[in-house]
């Protein structure tokens, strides 16, 4: 199965704030607009990157998933593309 | 002469942070993918080292930049997920721009871009058999600004971004990348300015991968070896597979500059591995 929908999700994280916004303040419902199996839902709300990997995300796309980890909100990472 | 400069450098991030604290909060994130790769973490003094050296590297290519007197940089580099993602990936694309822009950090960048020179290179491009994308608009990111920190830190010549993918699954060989190289030079043989051109990238390293921390350096060496003997063309005939497995995917952007430079020997080379992720390296080659 295609893990196009896993990789716009993760992009959109990394590249519109809004979706960034939306995803801090309820992941569950911004997930709803991608096309998800359950298992992609389960690793996204899980916020492994090494599991992401696994189902088809791209690695460098699937360190965004830690945007979402409060132990990361202010890691200069995020502060360059 | 109209192509008179001609040089390579990584874009490795971690070069334009700070030693000591952005290094290691940059690098917690990679170790969450693998986090053996830990382990070689180098001292504050080894990373200091590391930023010393990467700026007398791109000290050096840089001097030999401004000895050229370029009018125009054309910067050749892959898109990261900025521009281009899994619905529309280009395996060569040209800025039809009018300006570029793009942040690092607290580092803003801004040049105008050489619309004219790659409507041309586009154009020689289609009559040539190289059918380029392009675009009007595109977002800078590491891959082009942390070279240009140290090479070009004011805009005072037009870049003109061209992407390779490097990245993406399936990437062009390196063969492919070398005949792109060969097509520009063409144009820049024949352009009314001097025209310059960088390629960022590597060396070897396996961002976003469970493989993160490897640095095939032997690898690397060659390269290196190779493009100081002058033999670079030989490169295009290594196989996707041998670049790949060593981690140097992104030496496909370099690839199309050792198309540009021909036979020419690299005059100039740098090497250092950063011991978390990257081979450092750096080239000039002297056109003239």
């Amino acid at each position: 199965m295609s893990s196009y929908h896993l990789n716009r999700f993760l992009f959109d994280l990394k590249m519109n704030d809004q979706t960034l916004q939306q995803a801090l303040a309820d992941l569950g419902g911004v997930l709803n607009h991608y096309e998800l199996t359950p298992e992609e839902r389960e690793a996204l709300k899980a916020g492994d990157p090494r599991r992401l990997r696994q189902l088809g995300a791209h690695g460098m796309l699937a360190l965004y998933i830690m945007r979402l980890n409060p132990e990361f909100r202010t890691n200069v990472y995020w502060t360059q593309k | 002469m109209p192509f008179v400069a001609a040089v390579a450098a990584s874009h490795a991030p971690n070069i334009l942070l700070e030693p000591g604290a952005e290094w290691d909060e940059f690098m917690v994130l990679h170790y969450r993918m693998a986090p053996q790769a830990a382990a070689s973490k180098p001292s504050l003094e080894a990373q200091q080292k590391l930023r010393r050296d990467a700026e007398k590297a791109y000290a050096a290519l840089r001097a030999d930049l401004e000895t050229a007197r370029p009018d125009v940089l054309i910067v050749v580099a892959n898109d990261q997920f900025v521009n281009f993602a899994f619905n529309n990936i280009p395996t060569f694309f040209v800025t039809l721009a009018d300006e570029v822009k793009g942040q690092f950090t607290r580092h803003k960048f801004h040049y105008r871009n050489h619309k004219e020179l790659g409507r041309t290179i586009l154009k020689a491009g289609i009559d040539r058999g190289i059918d380029f994308s392009f675009g009007e608009y595109v977002e800078l990111q590491h891959t082009q600004v942390v070279p240009l920190y140290f090479l070009l830190p004011e805009p005072k010549i037009p870049i003109l971004p061209i992407y390779v993918n490097t990245w993406v699954d399936p990437i062009p060989t390196p063969r492919r990348c070398y005949q792109v190289g060969e097509l520009i030079r063409k144009v820049a043989d024949g352009w009314k300015e001097r025209v310059a051109i960088l390629a960022t990238g590597g060396l070897s390293h396996f961002p976003g991968s469970p493989r993160i921390g490897e640095i095939d350096t032997q690898f690397d060496h060659r390269l290196l070896e190779i493009l100081r003997e002058g033999k670079g063309r030989s490169l295009a005939d290594y196989s996707l597979e041998e670049i790949c497995q060593a981690g140097d995917s992104e030496f496909l952007n370099w690839m199309v500059v050792v198309g540009a430079v021909g036979d020419a020997k690299a005059s100039a080379t740098f090497y250092m591995p950063d011991h978390v992720a990257t081979g450092w390296g750096f080239v000039s080659w002297k056109i003239q």
